[in-house]
C-alpha cells in the first residue's frame, strides 16, 4: 500500500501525454489525405468550363502580337519611308514624264491661256504686224497646228499608258499592303487632280484650239513660242512650287498617318497587356485543365460503353497515376450499377494510359493530377 | 495526394511568429495533458485511500490501534491525514490540560491546517490547467490574426487574388487557432472535471473531520461525566 501510495510521480503522465499528442498528429496526418480525393472530382468539373481560346494560347499570342507589332513598326516606319522615297522617285519620274508630256501640253495649254490674254492685249498690235505676213503663215501655221495635233495625240496615248502604268503600279500597292490605301488615295487623287487639270487643260486648250482657229493669225506662232518658252520656265517654277506643296502635303499626310498608326498601335498594345495579364492569371489554372481536358479525350477514343447502357447511368472512376504518367491504378469509386458499363469506363482509361502530357506540368501541378476521378456517363466523359 | 495542405507541410511552412505560438501552444497541450494524467491518477488513488480508510474508520476499531497500526514513516493523506493530526494532537493534549474545550479547541484547529494542507494538495496544478483553458484560444487567435495580416501584406503584391493563392496562407494562419483549441478544450473539460472530483474528496475530509471531531467530543463528555 505504501508503495502504491508513493507512486505519484510525473514519469507516468509525462509520457501520457506525449503519447497523445503522437497519436494526433498521426490521425491528422493520416487522415487527411485518405479524405481528400472527393473534392479533386470538383477539379474535374472545373474542367469542363474552358473556353476554346486557353489563356496559355492568349499569352503566347499577346506576347507574339506584340513582337508583330514592333516589327511591324519597323516594317511599317521603313516601308513608309521607303513609299515615301519610292513615291519621290515614281513623282520624280512620273513628273519627268509628266514634264515631258504635261510640260509640252500645260506649257502649251497654259501658255496659250495666258498667251491669250497677252493675245488679247497684243492682238491689237500683232493683228497691225502680222497683216502683212498673215497670208504666208497662215498656211505654216495650219501645218504646225496639224503636227501639235499629231503631238497632242501622241501624248494622250502617253498618258493613257502612263494612267495605265499607274494603275498597275497602285494595284501591285494594294496587293501589298492595305496601308498603302491612304497613299493610294493620295496618288489617286492626285492622278484624278492631274486628269483634271489634263481635261481642264484640254478643254481649255480646245477651246484655244476654236479660239486659234476663229483667230488663225500666223503671228501666234512665234510668239507662242516665245510666251511658250517663258510660260514654260515658269510652269517649271509653279510645278516645282506644286510639287514641294504636294511633297508638304504627303509629308504631313504621313505624319498624320503615322500618328494614327502609333495611337492605334498603343491601344493595341495596351489591349495586349490586359488580355496578356489575364491569360497568365488563367494560364495556371487552365494549363492543369488541359491536362484533364487531354485526358478526357484520350479516354473518350478509347470508350466502348456497351450497347445497352441506359441514360442515367454514372460511373465515377478514380485513376491514380505514376510520376512520368503511367497509370498505377484505375478503381470505380462510384458504381452506376451495371457492371458491363463500369468495366468499359476502366477498360477506356487503362487503354487511354499512359498520360505523357503529366510530365509538361509543373512540379507542383503533377503532384495534384497524379490523382483525380473522372466520371462517366452514357454520351461523354466529364 | 495534396501534399501542400497537409497539416504538418502548414505548420512546417508557418511564418516565425505563427510557429512560436504553435510551438507554445504545443507545450501548453503537453503540459495540460501532463497535469490531467497526474491529477487523474492521483484524484482516483486520493479517493480510493479515502474509501479504505473510511471502511477501517468505521469498521469498530480502536482509535488508538488505528493511530498506531500506521507506520510513522508513511507520510499519511486526505482523511487519515485529518485523523492522525487530530488525534496525535488530542493525545497531546489530554495529559496537559483538564478543561475538554480546550482540547477540542486545539483538535479542531490541527484538523483545520491538515484540512487546508489537503485542500492545497488536491488543487496542485489545476490552476495551470485553467490557464490552459483560458489562455490557448486567445494565443492560438493572436497566431491566426497574425498569419493572416502575413498573409494580406504578401497578398497586395500578387497582382490577382484567388481563392488558390489566399487559402493555403488563411489554411496555415487557422492550424494555430485548432491548436489553441486543442489545448484549450481538454483543459477546460478536464478542470471542471478535477476540480469537482476535488472539492467532493475535500467534502468528504471536512465531513470525516466533523464526525471525528464529535467522537471525539463524545469521549470527552463521556470522561468529564466518568471524572464528575
Amino acid at each position: 500500500m505504501a508503495k502504491r501510495m508513493r507512486r505519484n510521480g510525473y514519469g507516468l503522465p509525462v509520457i501520457l501525454a506525449i503519447g497523445i499528442h503522437v497519436i494526433a498528429l498521426l490521425l491528422t496526418i493520416l487522415r487527411l489525405p485518405e479524405s481528400e480525393p472527393e473534392p479533386s472530382s470538383s477539379s474535374v468539373v472545373q474542367a469542363t468550363l474552358v473556353s476554346d481560346v486557353t489563356a496559355t494560347d492568349q499569352a503566347q499570342y499577346a506576347q507574339e502580337s506584340r513582337a508583330r507589332n514592333a516589327q511591324r513598326q519597323a516594317e511599317e516606319e521603313a516601308q513608309r519611308q521607303a513609299e515615301a522615297d519610292a513615291a519621290a522617285a515614281q513623282a520624280a519620274a512620273d513628273e519627268a514624264q509628266a514634264e515631258q508630256q504635261a510640260a509640252d501640253r500645260q506649257a502649251q495649254a497654259d501658255a496659250e491661256r495666258q498667251a491669250a490674254a497677252e493675245q488679247a492685249q497684243a492682238e491689237a498690235e500683232r493683228r497691225q504686224q502680222a497683216a502683212e505676213q498673215a497670208a504666208a503663215e497662215r498656211q505654216q501655221a495650219e501645218a504646225q497646228r496639224q503636227e501639235a495635233e499629231a503631238e497632242r495625240q501622241q501624248q494622250v496615248q502617253a498618258r493613257e499608258q502612263a494612267e495605265a502604268e499607274k494603275q498597275r503600279q497602285e494595284e501591285a500597292a494594294e496587293k501589298r499592303r492595305e496601308e498603302e490605301a491612304a497613299e493610294q488615295q493620295r496618288q489617286e487623287e492626285e492622278a484624278a487632280e492631274q486628269q483634271r487639270q489634263e481635261e481642264a487643260a484640254e478643254q481649255q486648250r480646245q477651246e484655244e484650239a476654236a479660239e486659234k482657229r476663229r483667230e488663225e493669225e500666223a503671228a501666234e506662232q512665234q510668239r507662242q513660242e516665245e510666251a511658250a518658252e517663258q510660260q514654260r520656265q515658269e510652269e517649271a517654277a509653279e510645278k516645282r512650287r506644286e510639287e514641294e506643296a504636294a511633297e508638304k502635303r504627303r509629308q504631313e499626310e504621313a505624319a498624320r498617318a503615322a500618328a494614327e498608326a502609333a495611337s492605334q498601335d498603343a491601344l493595341a498594345d495596351s489591349i495586349a497587356n490586359e488580355q496578356e495579364r489575364i491569360a497568365n492569371a488563367q494560364q495556371s489554372s487552365q494549363a492543369s485543365n488541359n491536362f484533364i481536358n487531354l485526358v478526357k479525350r484520350a479516354v473518350e477514343d478509347r470508350w466502348h460503353p456497351p450497347a445497352n447502357a441506359a441514360g442515367d447511368l454514372v460511373t465515377q472512376v478514380r485513376v491514380r497515376l505514376g510520376p512520368s504518367g503511367e497509370l498505377l491504378a484505375a478503381t470505380v469509386t462510384r458504381s452506376s450499377g451495371n457492371p458491363a458499363f463500369d468495366r468499359s469506363a476502366t477498360q477506356a482509361v487503362e487503354a487511354a494510359s499512359p498520360f505523357r502530357e503529366l510530365r509538361q506540368l509543373d512540379p507542383g501541378l503533377q503532384r495534384k493530377f497524379r490523382d483525380f476521378n473522372l466520371k462517366f456517363t452514357p454520351g461523354d466523359v466529364q | 495526394m495534396n501534399d501542400s495542405m497537409s497539416i504538418p507541410h502548414l505548420i512546417m511552412n508557418a511564418s516565425l511568429v505563427v510557429q512560436l505560438v504553435m510551438i507554445l501552444l504545443l507545450a501548453a497541450s503537453i503540459a495540460s495533458w501532463v497535469v490531467i494524467f497526474q491529477r487523474s491518477f492521483a484524484l482516483s488513488k486520493a479517493r480510493k485511500e479515502q474509501k479504505a480508510f473510511d471502511e477501517r474508520f468505521w469498521s469498530g476499531i480502536d482509535l488508538n490501534e488505528l493511530y498506531k497500526d500506521v507506520p510513522e514513516n508513511h507520510e499519511a493523506q486526505g482523511a487519515e491525514h485529518v485523523f492522525r493530526s487530530g488525534f496525535r494532537e488530542f493525545n497531546r493534549l489530554m495529559p496537559k490540560t483538564r478543561s475538554s474545550e480546550a482540547v477540542l479547541d486545539g483538535v479542531q484547529r490541527a484538523q483545520r491546517v491538515a484540512l487546508s494542507r489537503e485542500e492545497d494538495r488536491l488543487n496542485v496544478h489545476l490552476t495551470l490547467l485553467a490557464t490552459v483553458a483560458s489562455a490557448s484560444p486567445y494565443i492560438g487567435l493572436f497566431g491566426t490574426v497574425w498569419g493572416i495580416m502575413g498573409s494580406f501584406q504578401s497578398l497586395s503584391m500578387a497582382q490577382q487574388a484567388t481563392l488558390s493563392t489566399v487559402a493555403p496562407w488563411i489554411a496555415e494562419a487557422l492550424v494555430a487557432t485548432a491548436m489553441g483549441l486543442f489545448a484549450a478544450i481538454p483543459a477546460v473539460i478536464f478542470y471542471n472535471r478535477l476540480s469537482a472530483v476535488a472539492s467532493r474528496l475535500l467534502g468528504d475530509y471536512e465531513d470525516f473531520a466533523e464526525e471525528f471531531h464529535s467522537i471525539l467530543h463524545r469521549n470527552l463528555q463521556g470522561r468529564g461525566n466518568q471524572a464528575a
